[in-house]
Formats: structure tokens, sequence, C-alpha cells
């Protein structure tokens, strides 16, 4: 399902970070689908697909690296209904904790179990395999008020 | 898991700016002194200064707390503190907001908090400036490799004696990174009462398996011992000096109070309110399984108790007693009463019905009395 976004990851280790964050909205013509990625302050993303409704979140590739070793994900609980903002997660690093806010209401439809015994994913590949939980959501037009990629690149070389 | 925080308690900076109070207490100094030894107040005073201060602007914070066990953000309370001391001692149980183990708190214990921007929080740098505060009073104390302050011998000892500890820690540390902020806490243990520290953190509970966050056992001693002179004013006043000189800063501390100027901020009201409550303490809690096992006059009864969030997921008992109908039938009626109950809070009226409590009730006080240790 996202194997466009899965190559252009690949290819961020060998870029310049300036050329290397995906685009904001990519087309994945075999499914006919449009898959809108958005960026939050708090160094998350979201990838909404129109078709499903669901969103997908992880944390950033920014976010992980400044986390360090991820020792424990706490995600929410099927059928959670969310609000923008709230929080519905942590993430702990050595010592360090984090929080998991929504980025878009809905309802939490799948957490990524597999961080139950690997939260190690959240490092190896947080924007993709370390995702966190996929969110029905109830106001797509949310989505449209997140950030870019390229705004959020601006804000971090601000 | 439910939203941990209404979203008004998360929106609620906005609130404070709209809510008209004369003397409520500003986010923009550098340094804070906190009068209050109250840990609800001093830890959700840090939390609001965490997210309502300058992102810019380094900022410490100095307290401490009544006596209180402080567990780390994703740690299981049951696995970490022994709960019968703890009721002995009558001292309260906190979740904190950042990452790492459990600590103890008393007066004899110094807490240090300082804040900067996640672009440059830098762990080691930051345990530097603590390292510097604890030198300039004249103790020869390093960092280790986790970035704790420790003192004692140097690291050759460990290769000669690997099984005894080569140094003694006085300071352990955690740390929160949100946004784009971020802050490293610590403790200070001056004079420290070692020993109630010891028996509060002591659970021994090793057929509990959680998952989450485990502490580090650490061998701790107080500077005390090291300097009988130093004061939690001295530690404050060193940390302060060399806050200042890291980061270039002429102010002075500002002292904050447990007062209306503070807690009529309603970010710190509901956050006050949210470290005590169920939701937080316990229902926080990763998932674990506890098995234990016990001999009773008619067989051996063994049973594992899964929990989740605090609340028990299923209780499964095995045993070897003959003519085991009848006790069947009360472990069955037993583990139907406790699942979806909250773990360690059954109460005997939970578990009415006579038979569910089995064979005069022994199994089921003694499953009580493990989940209440």
């Amino acid at each position: 399902m996202f194997s466009v976004l899965r190559q252009t990851s690949r290819s961020r280790l060998s870029l310049p970070r300036r050329a290397a964050v995906p685009a904001g909205i990519q087309s994945i013509p075999i499914f006919r689908t449009l898959i809108t990625k958005r960026f939050t302050a708090d160094h998350e993303t979201v990838s909404y697909d129109d078709k499903t409704g669901l969103g997908t979140i992880t944390i950033t590739e920014y976010a992980q690296s400044s986390l360090g070793d991820v020792v424990f994900v706490e995600l929410p609980a099927l059928e959670t209904k969310v609000e923008q903002g709230d929080q519905i997660g942590a993430v702990e690093s050595v010592k360090a904790a984090s929080d998991i806010y929504a980025p878009v209401s809905g309802i939490v439809k799948e957490v990524n179990e597999k961080l139950n015994d690997q939260p190690g994913l959240l490092n190896k590949s947080p924007e993709e395999d370390g995702w966190l939980c996929k969110i029905q959501l109830s106001n797509p037009a949310e989505v449209e008020d997140l950030m870019t990629a390229k705004a959020y690149r601006d804000i971090q070389d601000s | 898991m439910l939203s941990i925080r209404p979203s008004s308690y998360i929106y609620s900076s906005r609130r404070y700016l709209s809510t008209p109070s004369t003397h409520t207490i500003s986010p923009n100094h550098s340094i804070y002194l906190s009068r209050s030894t109250n840990p609800y107040f001093n830890l959700t005073f840090e939390d609001w200064l965490f997210r309502h201060s300058p992102t810019e602007k380094p900022l410490l914070l100095i307290y401490r707390d009544e006596p209180c066990v402080v567990i780390g953000r994703n740690q299981n309370p049951w696995k970490e503190i022994n709960f019968l001391a703890l009721r002995r001692a009558g001292n309260p149980f906190i979740r904190r907001r950042s990452g790492g183990g459990t600590v103890y708190h008393d007066l004899g214990n110094t807490n240090f908090s300082i804040h900067l921007p996640r672009t440059s929080f830098d762990r080691h740098a930051t345990a530097q400036i603590v390292l510097r505060a604890v030198r300039s009073l004249g103790i020869d104390a390093h960092i280790n490799e986790r970035n704790d302050i420790c003192i004692g011998k140097d690291k050759m000892s460990t290769i000669f004696l690997p099984l005894m500890a080569c140094c003694f820690y006085v300071s352990g540390s955690a740390y929160k990174i949100v946004n784009n902020r971020a802050y490293h806490h610590g403790t200070m243990l001056i004079s420290t009462r070692l020993d109630a520290l010891g028996d509060l953190l002591r659970s021994n509970k090793e057929s509990m398996i959680t998952k989450g966050v485990a502490s580090v056992r650490s061998p701790v001693c107080n500077l005390q011992q090291f300097s009988p002179t130093i004061s939690h004013e001295a530690f404050s006043d060193a940390v302060v000096r060399a806050f200042q000189e890291e980061y270039n800063i002429d102010q002075e501390p500002y002292i904050a109070q447990e007062d209306e100027g503070a807690t009529s901020i309603e970010y710190i009201r509901e956050g006050m309110a949210e470290l005590p409550s169920w939701d937080w303490a316990y229902g926080q809690t990763p998932e674990f399984t506890y098995g234990i096992k016990k001999s009773f006059g008619w067989g051996d009864m063994t049973v594992e108790i899964k929990s989740k969030h605090g609340i028990i997921l299923s209780c499964s008992f095995s045993h070897d007693g003959a003519g085991s109908s009848s006790v069947d039938r009360e472990i069955l009626e037993l583990s139907k009463a406790l699942e979806g109950k909250r773990y360690g809070f059954v109460d005997n009226a939970a578990i009415d019905a006579r038979a569910a409590r089995g064979r005069d009730g022994d199994i089921w006080e003694w499953l009580k009395t493990a989940m209440e240790s």
C-alpha cells in the first residue's frame, strides 16, 4: 500500500535532507487512490487514504532521531473516539517519554500490534513499518490544514 | 485506552489567556525555585512550565517534595513498589510524565529540572551543568554512561571487581520530549532517608512479568556522606550558578508558591487533579501477568492474573486437589467475578457470592492480599 512512500524513504538515507522528504500528495495509480501525507508540529504524520477514509499515524524521522532508541510504545485502544489534539499514547526511549497526539479526529480502527514486541521499529522505519495506528477520520478537512512536507521542513530549518 | 486528557485540558492554555486574574504566575522567567513541597503541585507546575514557557529560552526549576514514590510514565506500580510498605509509611505514589525508573522523594532530596529547545537538547550537556554544581561544593563526582551522577571509585574497579558496586548514585535522571521542547529532570540525594527508600522500592514480585519500562536498580548514597554541610539551599544555589554560567543568564530565581497565582491557572488545577486519579496513576499501567502459587490443605493452587491498563483481563487457575468439582465451580465463579475489575481495588462486596470466595474465602483472601501488596 505504501510502496511509493517506502521508496521515497529509502532514498532519504542517501540524499540530502532537503531533497528527501516525500511530497505532500502522492498518487498511486495502481490502486487509484489518493494518499495525502501531512505533518504536525508535534512531529507526527498522517497519511490519509481517501478511498478507505483511514489516516495512518506515525512519528516523523526527526522525532525518532531525537528520541533515540525506543523501548516502549503505548497505543490507543481500538474503537477509541479521539479529537484532534487528544493524547492517545506514549513513546519511551531510554529514560525519555514523549506523548502521541491525535493529529486528526476520528475513531481508532487499527493499531500496530507489532510495536508491542518490536518498539525498535519506530527507529528503523518511523514513517512506514513503525506506524502507530489508523484513524477513521470524522472530518477529513482537518488533514488539509496540517503542514505539507515542505512546510514541516521549513519550520525545522528555521 | 481512552484519551488521557479531555481535550479541554490540552487546549487549556488558550483559556488561561482569556481568564482574567490579576496575579497569575508568569511562565517567562528563566529560573524558578518552588517553595511548595507538594509533589502534585511541583510535578504539575513543571509540566505547565514545560508547555508554556518560551520555546527558545533555557529554563531551570528546583523543588523538593514531601515523602512519596515517583514512578516513570510507562511503569507498572505493582512491579516497582512494595504497597504494604507504602501503606505502612502513609506515602502516596505518583506517576510522573517523564520516562525512566522509580525514585523516592523526601525533603532530603532536591529535584532539578532543566528545559531547553528540542533542537539544542543534549542529555550529556545538562548532566554536566549539575555535575559542575556538585563539584563546586567540593565533591568529586562523575557522570556515568547513563548520564547519571555518581560518586566513588573510578571504572577501573569494575574490571577487577565486577560483582561489586563501582560507585554510588547520588542522582537519577529522566527526560520528556514533546513538540519543540525537552527537559532533563533529576533527583539529587542530599540527606534522604535511604532506609525508607529501600523498603518502598523493593517489591519482590519476581513472577510478575510486565511490559513497559523496568527500573534499573542502583546503589545510592547521600551527598552529606561526603560533605556533611551540604544542604538543599547550598545545592540549589550551586545549580542556579552553574545554570546561569552555562547560558549567560543574569536573572535571579523567581520564588514560586502554591498559591492562587498558580492554582488559578486551569491547566495547573486540572493537572493536579489528574495525577492522583485512578485513570492516570493506575489506568496507564502497561500489560502484565502475575503468576502465584499457594498450598492449601486440599492441594496446591496456581493462578495467573492478566491485567492491562489496571483492569483484570483474566484469572486462570489450576490445582492438583482431589475431588475437585466444588473447587472448580468456585474458581470459575471467582475468575468470572474478577474479570473487568480494577486490579488491586476489588473489595469483598464485589465478590459477593459466598461460593465465589472459595473454601471459606481462602482462595479469595489469598488473591486479594497478593494484588494489594
